[in-house]
């Protein structure tokens, strides 16, 4: 697995996106609620964006008319076609076993830890960075 | 591989493009579209085509370029419009009639000279098929309007004679005749025939009743004996109910064919013959040796064409729509020569 830094925790607030080229591939980097979660952009279904789509909730399986909604902020559906993922784990709501998309992991690291790479930061506080293991 | 694409649709930069071509009498009168009931969760249009300003999907040409023929590499692209198709049911024919009229030379004049692969469907109002068959007349000739184009939610079947004076203009003029979905139970059509759907995921799914009717009553009304040249195009109406259809309506006429004895031979040799189906949205079973099948069945090689739908949401990607293990000569079959054999694109812009 490669390091990839994708930016400084500050420049990902809650609710916001990032999108990187990492090894070849377009990745989708959130922050959900403060946790941060990567998926590959690209929806199992005809390839399209998917880290393109909108981030929101879902109404999970219920009694015949009944409408609940949980987990605003965690689900994306895809541009084109709606399909709807779980930002957490790249499956899919509706069959997450077979479809899905692949998540990367993600982590917070010091300004330490990435100093080599981005030697050039003159940093005044101790700052951490977003960074994706592909 | 070449691609033709049949149905994109466009809209306009300056939302008030359609209402300032009108009559004054028409503004004043402020009428609008019918509206419909039924909102997607998804939204009608891809959440990715937007303009970076939220302007709306397929306002904008550059977009288009972009995002989807330069993407793809699609060769021709006919325009198909948006929600304006739904004129076809509003209760005010002549306001219909105007509204497209308003449509096709804003058409002509605001898209086509963007790009040499765009083309052209002629929007017409059935509500008055005298006055649909004077519009056809009036720009049928130009050589980048292909096709002309109604809604297919209706008040009466498509081959009811009140209708023959639309293909009587239209094989004059050489053009197919083609139908879109989208204004189905709104306006002045007729509604399900089951009742009103509750959601829209019940209404889409339902859209293909029409066709149904539709492609029936076209054969057994005669229209095809009656006008032997025509062409008709049934866009986004799905293709696995074909089968089913044909197989009954063929069992039935070996029995029930004095009723209409204008009908000289099996209903599905007309249909293989002058109809026409788009391929978007592809139905998409679970086992995809079934979808193989049902492609032979309905002979795809010459009946379907391939559409993206662009921009809306239930989109097809030109790349990854049809199923890979297709034969390659159906494939291109369905991806642009099909195509050239219904559409009379003109010879200059022959295939690259």
């Amino acid at each position: 697995m490669k390091r990839h830094i994708v930016c400084r925790t500050s420049e990902l607030r809650e609710g916001e996106r990032k999108l990187i080229e990492a090894d070849g591939k377009s990745i989708g980097v959130f922050n959900v609620k403060g946790n941060y979660y990567a998926l590959r952009n690209r929806c199992p279904h005809q390839f399209a964006p998917l880290c393109l789509g909108k981030v929101t909730g879902y109404a999970p399986p219920s009694q015949a008319h009944e409408f609940p909604w949980k987990r605003d902020g965690e689900i994306i559906r895809c541009p084109w076609h709606g399909w709807e993922f779980d930002l957490k784990t790249g499956q899919s709501v509706f069959n997450p076993h077979k479809v899905r998309t692949k998540s990367y992991e993600v982590a917070i690291e010091s300004q330490s830890q990435c100093e080599e790479k981005v030697e050039s930061y003159s940093v005044e506080i101790e700052e951490n960075f977003v960074v994706v293991y592909v | 591989m070449t691609i033709i694409d049949v149905d994109i649709h466009q809209s306009w930069e300056d939302p008030l493009e359609l209402t300032r071509r009108l009559p004054a009498h028409f503004r004043e009168m402020d009428y609008a579209l019918p509206g419909g009931m039924y909102s997607s969760p998804v939204g009608v249009s891809r959440f990715d085509a937007r303009g970076d300003h939220g302007e709306s999907a397929g306002s904008s040409y550059q977009k288009l370029k972009e995002q989807h023929l330069d993407a793809f590499g699609i060769s021709k692209a006919l325009l198909t419009g948006g929600d304006t198709l739904s004129l076809g049911v509003h209760p005010h024919a002549e306001y219909a009639r105007h509204l497209a009229r308003a449509y096709n030379d804003a058409v002509l004049d605001l898209w086509l000279p963007c790009d040499p692969r765009l083309y052209a469907s002629l929007i017409i109002a059935p509500q008055n098929p005298q006055t649909a068959a004077e519009e056809i007349r009036r720009l049928g000739g130009h050589p980048r309007i292909v096709e002309v184009l109604m809604c297919s939610a209706s008040r009466l079947p498509f081959g009811n004679a009140f209708y023959w004076p639309i293909y009587e203009a239209a094989q004059e003029m050489g053009l197919p005749v083609a139908c879109h979905p989208g204004a189905e139970t709104r306006g002045v059509s007729n509604g399900f025939v089951a009742g009103p759907a509750s959601t829209y995921i019940e209404w889409h799914t339902n859209l293909n009743q029409g066709y149904m009717g539709h492609v029936v009553s076209l054969i057994c009304e005669g229209v095809f004996e009656k006008f032997p040249r025509l062409k008709f195009v049934a866009k986004e109406g799905g293709l696995a109910w074909i089968p089913g259809v044909l197989w009954r309506l063929d069992k039935n006429w070996k029995a029930l064919r004095s009723s209409v004895p204008w009908v000289k031979k099996l209903p599905s040799e007309y249909l293989i013959e002058h109809v026409r189906f788009t391929s978007q949205p592809i139905e998409e079973p679970a086992n995809v040796e079934h979808l193989l099948a049902l492609f032979d069945i309905i002979q795809a090689e010459k009946t379907v064409l391939f559409a993206s739908d662009y921009p809306h949401w239930d989109n097809d990607s030109p790349r990854h729509a049809l199923p890979a293990r297709l034969p390659e000569n159906m494939k291109k079959r369905i991806m642009s020569l099909n195509a050239l054999e219904t559409y009379l694109f003109p010879e200059s812009s022959s295939i690259q």
